[in-house]
């Protein structure tokens, strides 16, 4: 059914154009010749965070802080099966979508393991990614606070979805 | 690994800076086609619309704004909720931009826009969903409860701690 909401609001919307007399294909024109600036500006960012997780990730400091981790986060009540998936996911939105994959192939789709893992990946972004992507077109140099609540508030979603998930 | 194998810190860098170039083609695509159809929609009027109906929620937690950042954190939000990640992210860059007041250090109102974002207020996980159909799953939106409760935790308690460093360190 969600599949025919966008077709849906993009012929509503060429259709509100028509009726307010709005040039849909100017308007269409304008707002796209934004895009490439944009991104211009997002990318030197985007390289760093991209050399920082594939370094990380393939040197083994991800997978070797995780082990490390993992008892303290049983503690706490995130399985240790889920602990390089919980702790890469605030760095990489690809990397642990290619990790929620390999956790369902490992435990079976509807195991706990899992669905505490999809639940874990709905409940924050990459934290890390946003960060650095929204920060790209400000003056900021300090960003205070800012990503040690965000990281906070995920870790703490984290805990939250492993003890949901035992309820419902 | 600088010292267990140097010789492949070259290569892994290179082909993290080619993983960034693939997506930042990806993301033009994806980011045109959301910017022009945005354009659309502000010069609809549609925008202006959706911005006065979540004025309340948004002077609660930004405190006073100018018309168009209104406008572009109403959309950020509203696509966020979505899961429409390609109209959240322009949107939600062009208001962090306007917000910045050129001082090298974030206030309030941008911590919380990124707080707000990296939390997301996710009302329907559609990746995850599309993942487990895929992955077979007998009930692929058993998910969706227990993510919504989750997302508004997190989404909440960021909310409350970026009130609460603020007003400890005096951010305004």
């Amino acid at each position: 059914m969600s599949i025919y909401i966008l077709p849906i609001i993009i012929v509503l919307l060429l259709i509100i154009a028509r009726l307010k007399k709005v040039n849909a294909y100017y308007s269409f024109c304008n707002g796209v010749k934004g895009t490439i600036p944009l991104l211009v500006d997002m990318f030197p960012y985007l390289v760093a965070i991209f050399v920082m997780v594939e370094i990380m990730n393939v040197s083994g400091i991800t997978s070797f802080v995780a082990n490390i981790l993992s008892p303290f986060f049983e503690i706490i009540g995130i399985p240790k099966e889920l602990c390089s998936f919980v702790f890469l996911k605030p760095f990489s939105g690809s990397g642990s979508l290619a990790l929620l994959n390999e956790i369902f192939v490992n435990y079976g789709v509807d195991s706990y393991i899992s669905r505490c893992a999809c639940v874990v990946m709905a409940s924050s972004d990459t934290v890390f990614y946003i960060s650095t992507i929204y920060f790209s077109k400000t003056s900021v140099t300090k960003t205070l606070f800012t990503i040690p609540i965000a990281l906070f508030a995920s870790f703490v979603g984290a805990i939250f979805s492993c003890l949901i998930c035992k309820v419902i | 690994m600088l010292f267990v194998c140097p010789d492949s810190i070259m290569p892994t860098m290179v082909s993290a800076g080619e993983k960034s170039i693939k997506l930042c083609v990806n993301l033009i695509g994806v980011y045109t086609i959301w910017m022009g159809l945005l354009q659309l929609l502000d010069d609809c009027g549609i925008t202006q619309k959706l911005s006065s109906l979540l004025s309340p929620v948004i002077d609660k937690l930004f405190g006073k704004l100018d018309d168009t950042t209104k406008k572009l954190i109403s959309i950020n939000l509203s696509a966020n909720m979505l899961g429409v990640g390609g109209a959240s992210t322009p949107s939600g860059i062009k208001a962090m931009s306007r917000l910045d007041n050129k001082s090298g250090r974030p206030n309030k109102a941008m911590i919380m826009l990124i707080v707000l974002n990296a939390t997301s207020i996710q009302l329907l996980p559609t990746t995850v969903i599309g993942m487990r159909i895929t992955a077979g799953s007998s009930n692929p939106a058993d998910i969706v409860l227990p993510s919504l409760l989750a997302t508004i935790v997190t989404s909440v308690l960021g909310i409350l701690l970026v009130n609460l460093f603020c007003k400890i360190k005096k951010v305004t």
